[in-house]
């Protein structure tokens, strides 16, 4: 599903984060900037190509080089700074569409965006293609630090959106690695221009420039030689520099730095670096563990109140730190790891002290994924989850968004910390793995700490009552579910509002828990509250997971209440809306395909049904709840059935799960599908035994089994039976009245009614042809044939209950005697025995040919002719010619 | 996987800190970085660091164990 077009979107990204302001700055040029002109032409190019990459090593000099050349440009262009989370497509795309938004060219609200970290829909795609295509000028757009996107999805996305602008769209990448686009077609087609390392390097006369920009009046011949040195390198020339202006004897100095062998940034830097204030040092050396800073944020790591000044002094020195605008600095990407190395070695042991101190100022200026990661990195996990907990954000292991991040984070977590919120953690990532031994012996814990724990505990047992109604769900408690949304429902008005306003995902999880736990016991109308609650909320990102399973149940509830139609209308809405995270959607149950299998079958669709079921088999995060395994089962056992596969049906019907309660519904078509495999082996008296052990209240099972008492020769059971299903259930959809209708015939048709019970399945073909419900003609049986041959009913079946109605001869007609309309579907060894019988083998041969007994083989020639409605060999095999059988 | 990287110039110990993983040796002009590396991630990480500590790197090649 993709966002609403929403201003409120607009300023979070996918994950429901604000976009980060400082990516979509232009960078200032320092004042020792030095422009050349022979790049900027070569730049110039740019704004005629689709494509331009500037591509060098780092400190080439690329971004200031770019930035400059923009800045110069009557219209700049829209930039884009690459971070680590936006090497994901969905966040990719979501930022470079705020990046045209900041620029002040949006692109039409109709496009939407991508609502998923994830992933993009290729719709999205074209559409921004689409949308760019119309632009004249052309919208020039450069990505820098593209480096950072190894994600091989996003450079094929670039591509088709560049090559389907055409002359809307101008690309500007920067980067340190080549990307993965196809460039040698561009190349080819003139449609690339290209800055590589090489052209980027100072030639000895752009270096004497740069050196006496900063003060340094060199001969040529020195400036020539620093340049073999350094290989025309901009960051070793700017710090050659830098290390000069602080000698007494800045040549000489040169001199010897050309001599030396150490490796240039590495000697380089240590030299500027020891000639700063001690002061700024220790900042230098401290802020190497950011990835961004700020002045209140550095001060925090340095105990001190001098980093505003000394980052700005050094920003102006054009010595380490950029600026990134909005009081935002880092450092220059080159430096960072070299002063980590710097850090180890002059003040081991106080970089975990420095990730400390950086969460918990990050914590306070309410940035979570930072505050987590570096929390992380100090291995301070109480503080970590503490920070998660207290943010609401735990449902965050459940939504598919940042699962994989927080489940990688926490995967390092301590096992000796211990306090209510790791507890928690552990028990949100074991129960997310659908551990539910485990994830609840650590939610016990978390509760027995909670219990003699500090005071203001609100957030993590509002945490608490997710897992637990999560863990109450997967063990299909509903009564445990209820106890913990009611405790949520006791502490959500002391957790503060703008956290609840933040997480979303926390509510709609919970009532998404407890729904599935009331499904499970079969209370539908209660459960069809608490999901209405999710799936009727507005969608965001967050909820997205929550809201498709809550409709995914909504499906199930109405299939079961035999609303064909309305179930699959609701479960593809479930299942569309998961479709872009994947098949499954992260973490989700699968119970929308679920239910589009369910309705397969009723529409006698098996390779379809069976195409679902298959995508449903899910890899081992996703979530296993008992509601869908016992779907699954009925789906899978009716799918069997429906192929003539009596024992795998029977096999298939047991969902296998231990369940607190008892599942009213899965029990009864457990019930109904071994009583069905026995009626279709002919064990009428087995059939109607395990018949008794049905209990009331489903309708679909209840007009079933008067299906099969009729078959087993017991009428006055079956209309008792049918008797009871409308009264108690006037809200018995389709599936159930149809099945009802036949039965009903089949009574008056076996008490020699012939008019009765033409009426009544002329009525169910009526009421079955807009929900195309196949299935109940075809299980209801041989009496049924004949009468759908005849004038109105024949009329009422053509076109979708059978193929066409021309394709096997007009009744009477030469075609021989009229063929029965419907055809059973012929279960794989019944296949395998029309195919030899149309070889002429005998039933003999036949046996021997399958290793199985001739009376093997007579029964199954016996379903056979049942199945082709024949009496005679050759004319099973003529008719299986006729329906492309063999 | 045992594997040596040749990077140009002469390495600092304090920027070979940079390489915990790995032990080196300076000869003629150039570090060598030597070590077992866990699999192919680990491989491209390490030249990832290399590149953004500005490393020139001459050779990079799997040893014998």
């Amino acid at each position: 599903m993709e966002s609403s077009p929403t201003s409120a979107e607009h300023r979070v990204d996918p994950l429901g984060d604000p976009f980060l302001r400082t990516c979509f700055a232009l960078p200032a040029r320092p004042v020792t900037f030095l422009r050349r002109p022979r790049l900027t032409r070569h730049l110039d190019q740019a704004l005629r190509t689709p494509l331009t990459m500037v591509n060098g090593a780092a400190g080439a000099g690329k971004t200031l080089l770019v930035a400059d050349w923009a800045a110069g440009l009557a219209q700049p262009p829209a930039w884009l700074t690459m971070e680590a989370e936006e090497e994901r497509p969905g966040m990719f795309w979501a930022y470079f569409l705020h990046a045209l938004r900041a620029w002040g060219s949006p692109i039409s609200e109709q496009v939407g965006g991508p609502a998923d970290a994830n992933h993009v829909n290729r719709r999205v795609l074209s559409a921004i293609a689409e949308d760019l295509q119309a632009r004249s000028p052309a919208v020039t757009v450069v990505l820098d630090e593209y480096d950072r996107v190894t994600v091989p999805e996003v450079a094929e996305q670039l591509d088709f959106v560049l090559q389907h602008a055409g002359q809307g769209l101008r690309l500007v990448l920067v980067t340190r690695t080549e990307p993965m686009l196809s460039l040698h077609r561009y190349r080819a087609a003139g449609a690339l221009t290209e800055i590589r390392n090489a052209e980027l390097a100072f030639t000895p006369e752009e270096a004497a420039a740069l050196l006496e920009g900063h003060g340094l009046s060199l001969p040529v011949g020195t400036a020539r030689a620093l340049v073999d040195r350094t290989r025309g390198w901009a960051a070793g020339l700017r710090l050659s520099a830098l290390a000069a202006q602080q000698s007494p004897d800045p040549e000489t100095y040169l001199k010897e730095f050309e001599a030396s062998r150490s490796t240039v940034a590495d000697f380089l830097l240590a030299e500027v670096l020891k000639r700063q204030p001690e002061q700024t040092q220790d900042l230098l050396l401290r802020v190497s563990v950011l990835d961004r800073l700020c002045p209140d944020l550095v001060n925090a790591l340095t105990g001190r109140t001098d980093a505003e000044r000394i980052l700005s002094e050094l920003c102006r020195g054009n010595a380490f730190v950029e600026q990134l605008g909005h009081s935002w600095y880092r450092l220059h990407p080159l430096f960072g790891e070299i002063l980590r190395a710097h850090l180890r070695v002059r003040r081991p042991g106080l970089e975990p002290e420095l990730h400390r101190r950086a969460a918990r100022w990050l914590r306070r200026a309410g940035s979570l994924p930072e505050t987590l990661s570096h929390g992380a990195a100090a291995g301070d996990w109480e503080f970590t989850a503490g920070a998660l907990v207290d943010d609401l954000a735990i449902g965050q292991f459940f939504t598919g968004l940042r699962s994989d991040d927080l489940a990688r984070l926490f995967s390092r977590m301590d096992p000796g910390a211990t306090s209510p919120a790791t507890d928690l953690v552990r028990a949100a990532r074991e129960l997310s793995q659908s551990d539910l031994g485990r994830g609840t012996a650590h939610l016990r814990h978390a509760e027995a700490r909670l219990a003699t724990g500090r005071a203001d505990p609100a957030a993590a047992q509002l945490c608490c009552a997710l897992l637990e109604a999560l863990a109450a769900r997967l063990s299909g408690s509903p009564a445990r579910a209820e106890r913990a949304a009611e405790s949520a429902d006791e502490v959500q008005p002391e957790v503060p509002a703008h956290l609840l306003d933040r997480h979303p995902e926390l509510p709609a999880l919970l009532l998404t828990h407890l729904g599935s736990a009331q499904v499970w016991a079969g209370r539908f109308e209660d459960a069809r509250v608490s999901l209405s609650r999710v799936a009727d909320s507005p969608g965001r990102a967050a909820t997205l997971l929550a809201r498709e399973e809550s409709m995914g149940h909504l499906a199930l509830i109405d299939y079961l209440n035999g609303w064909t139609g309305r179930a699959e209308h609701q479960a593809l809405e479930s299942v569309n809306g998961t479709e872009q995270c994947g098949p499954f959607g992260p973490g989700g149950s699968g119970i929308g395909r679920v239910v589009l299998a369910a309705v397969a079958v009723d529409r006698n669709e098996l390779a379809r049904a069976e195409a679902l079921l298959d995508e449903t088999d899910g890899p081992p995060a996703s979530l296993h709840d008992p509601v869908t395994a016992a779907g699954r089962a009925m789906v899978t056992a009716r799918l069997q059935l429906a192929r003539g596969n009596t024992r795998a049906a029977v096999e298939a019907a047991d969902p296998a799960v231990a369940a607190d309660v008892a599942s009213p519904w899965a029990d009864s078509h457990e019930t109904l599908v071994t009583s069905a495999a026995h009626l279709a082996e002919g064990r009428y008296e087995s059939a109607a035994e395990v018949l008794r052990q049905l209990g009331d209240g489903q309708p679909v099972c209840a007009v079933e089994a008067a299906r099969i008492q009729l078959a087993v020769g017991d009428a006055g059971a079956a209309i008792d039976l049918l008797d009871s299903v409308p009264g108690a259930h006037p809200a018995a959809g389709p599936a159930v009245t149809v099945r009802a209708m036949l039965v009903r015939a089949q009574a008056a048709d076996a008490a020699g009614d012939a008019a009765g019970a033409r009426r009544l399945v002329a009525l169910a073909l009526h009421e079955a042809r807009r929900e195309r419900l196949r299935r109940p003609f075809l299980d209801a049986g041989r009496w049924l044939r004949p009468l759908l041959v005849t004038a109105p009913l024949h009329q009422l079946a053509a076109g979708w209950l059978r193929p066409d109605s021309s394709s096997y001869g007009a009744p009477g007609g030469p075609g021989g005697p009229p063929w029965p309309i419907v055809v059973e579907e012929l279960s794989t060894r019944e296949q395998d025995v029309l195919e030899r019988l149309a070889q002429m083998m005998s039933t003999q041969e036949i046996a021997a040919d399958l290793f199985v007994s001739v009376n093997t083989v007579k029964t199954h020639l016996k379903s056979l002719y049942r199945k082709l409605g024949v009496n005679r060999r050759s004319d099973a095999a003529r008719r299986g010619r006729d329906l492309r059988l063999l | 996987m045992r594997y040596e990287i040749r990077v140009d110039g002469l390495m600092s110990d304090t920027l070979a800190k940079a390489f915990p993983e790995l032990d080196h040796v300076v000869m003629s002009g150039q570090t060598v970085l030597f070590g077992s590396v866990v699999d192919e991630a680990h491989l491209y990480g390490l030249l990832a660091r290399c590149q953004s500590l500005g490393l020139h790197v001459l050779e990079m090649r799997q040893v014998p164990e």
